[in-house]
């Protein structure tokens, strides 16, 4: 039999930017792979070898860096003929041949088993089928390929209606709606404590701990299980990621950093010696969970985002060490002889890196009365990485 | 003794705060901050936006308060304000407080005890007002 799949990813007009980072959250990596992705390979798990992915172009997203499997064919679409080449998508697999075809949207991931779905389309002779979740209804549909007009009713009402009556199949395995970035976060957590099928898109160095190709852990950075790295990730000496943390491709998390419970989204930099926990950081923006709140950080010090093309980064770092370079030289010529003796009640009296030099600021959380009377008290981090 | 002499100057930070707003409102608190033991509250209520060098404005204003024996305390931060205070790890350095009255009225709460119930003595005993 014949058996094709569409996926579908456009903007979802139901919730608030503000809960989703202004992004099409199909199309971001969570732990190494976007839902996309993922979704796309179950597809072909399942020996649906035909896959089409048809997605809406925006300034945010780049569909060309979608990263699907070869063999996935990927159809960029204007907001305003999304539908129409979805529709148009259907049509040519039905004329080339196709029986069924699974109908996903983009949306919710779920674990759909297809083979189940299939077959309960097949014994219930209906046109169309569909999946629901509880009460939920899921956005996946299988489509008998010869009922093309029960197809353009579904495409041309926004997969809301359907022309013919349409049975519910009951989906009894992992499901998340992948609405906010809250959703994704937990997506994220679910992968990395194994509550999913789909695993961490890389190889496990030691039990909990992820790491993708290429992904580059600096000496004296610390990464405690369940974490993830995903490739060309840079994470900097004295950076700490734990509690199910997620650092995703080209992404850097500069010196002395920690990374508790959140993500950090693909090319996006973390700067030095912040506290990143329960976000998720990335495009000029983190979003807290804690507070329900997304705050846009205009500072490139703290958190910035880097270009995907990577013609652009090297120009970007090789322009950041002809600055560096004469300023050292110029800081060795004139600058002050004296090598600074650094000292652990020091360094714990230092702010953020990020932050620059306070000029004259002495005062930390070590500061306090206790260690006036007690020289030789120090107050340490709780990860103890200093 | 007269211990309420010393005044509690509650400020209202700027919408966004950056490199050259924050020069500004240095400005503006520096003669408050010359003062002996200076007592300020920063009102963040309306801040939408604040980068690095804001941050560095609020610990600079802090050392110079610290120097002379008073204090900066934050009060009614956005959540903006908040997300970067956490994120900069300067949060644990400020005595934070949910409203700008309730930080100013903290300031009279580190009296020593001898002087407050002298403070409490001198209210008593004052005559009701007509």
């Amino acid at each position: 039999m014949d058996i094709r799949g569409i996926l579908l990813v456009n903007s979802e007009q139901r919730v608030a930017e503000h809960q989703t980072l202004g992004a099409q959250l199909a199309t971001l990596d969570v732990v190494g792979k976007s839902t996309l992705q993922r979704m796309a390979e179950r597809l072909q798990q399942y020996g649906i070898s035909s896959v089409s992915a048809v997605v809406e172009a925006t300034s945010n997203s780049g569909v060309r860096n979608l990263g699907l499997p070869s063999d996935v064919s990927c159809v960029s679409a204007a907001p305003d003929r999304f539908w129409r080449t979805a529709e148009s998508v259907f049509n040519d697999m039905a004329q080339s041949g196709a029986e069924l075809v699974i109908l996903i949207r983009l949306g919710a991931y779920a674990e759909v088993d297809f083979e189940k779905q299939v077959q309960f389309h097949i014994d219930r002779k209906e046109r169309v089928t569909r999946m629901a979740s509880d009460e939920q209804m899921l956005e996946i549909f299988c489509i008998s390929a010869s009922r093309r007009n029960d197809a353009a009713s579904l495409f041309r009402t926004q997969l809301a209606h359907c022309r013919s009556e349409c049975p519910v199949l009951q989906h009894d395995g992992y499901i998340n709606s992948l609405a906010t970035a809250r959703d994704l976060r937990q997506f994220a957590i679910d992968i990395l404590t194994r509550q999913t099928q789909t695993c961490p898109a890389g190889k496990e160095i030691k039990p909990g701990v992820w790491t993708a190709p290429g992904a580059m852990i600096e000496k004296g950075a610390r990464v405690l299980a369940p974490a993830f790295v995903g490739s060309l990730a840079r994470i900097r000496s004295g950076a700490v990621i734990t509690r199910c943390s997620s650092v995703e491709r080209h992404a850097e998390v500069d010196c002395g950093t920690v990374v508790e419970n959140s993500t950090v989204l693909s090319f996006s930099y973390v700067g030095a010696g912040l506290d990143l926990a329960h976000s998720l950081a990335g495009m000029g923006r983190v979003v807290n969970l804690h507070r329900d709140v997304t705050v846009t950080i205009v500072d490139r010090k703290l958190i910035a985002s880097m270009s995907v093309a990577s013609g652009k980064r090297f120009v970007a770092s090789a322009a950041e060490v002809l600055a560096y370079l004469p300023k050292l030289a110029f800081q060795g010529i004139f600058a002050a002889n004296k090598a600074e003796k650094a000292d652990l009640h020091t360094t714990l009296k230092k702010t953020s890196p990020a932050l620059g030099t306070a000029a004259g600021f002495e005062t930390s959380a070590c500061d306090t009365e206790a260690s006036h009377k007690f020289p030789n008290m120090v107050v340490a981090r709780r990860y103890g990485h200093q | 003794m007269d211990i309420n002499s010393r005044p509690v100057v509650v400020k209202r930070m700027p919408e966004r705060l950056n490199s050259r707003t924050a020069r500004e409102f240095l400005r503006d608190v520096r003669p408050f901050l010359a003062a002996d033991r200076p007592q300020l509250v920063f009102d963040l209520s309306l801040v939408a936006q604040i980068d690095a060098s804001g941050i560095e404005m609020l610990l600079k204003c802090m050392s110079e308060a610290h120097k002379r024996d008073g204090d900066v305390k934050l009060a009614s931060l956005s959540d903006q304000a908040a997300v970067v205070l956490e994120l900069t790890r300067t949060e644990r350095l400020f005595e934070i407080y949910e409203t700008s009255t309730e930080a100013a009225r903290s300031f009279s709460g580190f009296l020593p005890n001898s002087m407050r119930q002298q403070l409490l003595h001198n209210k008593r005993s004052q005559p009701l007002a007509a």
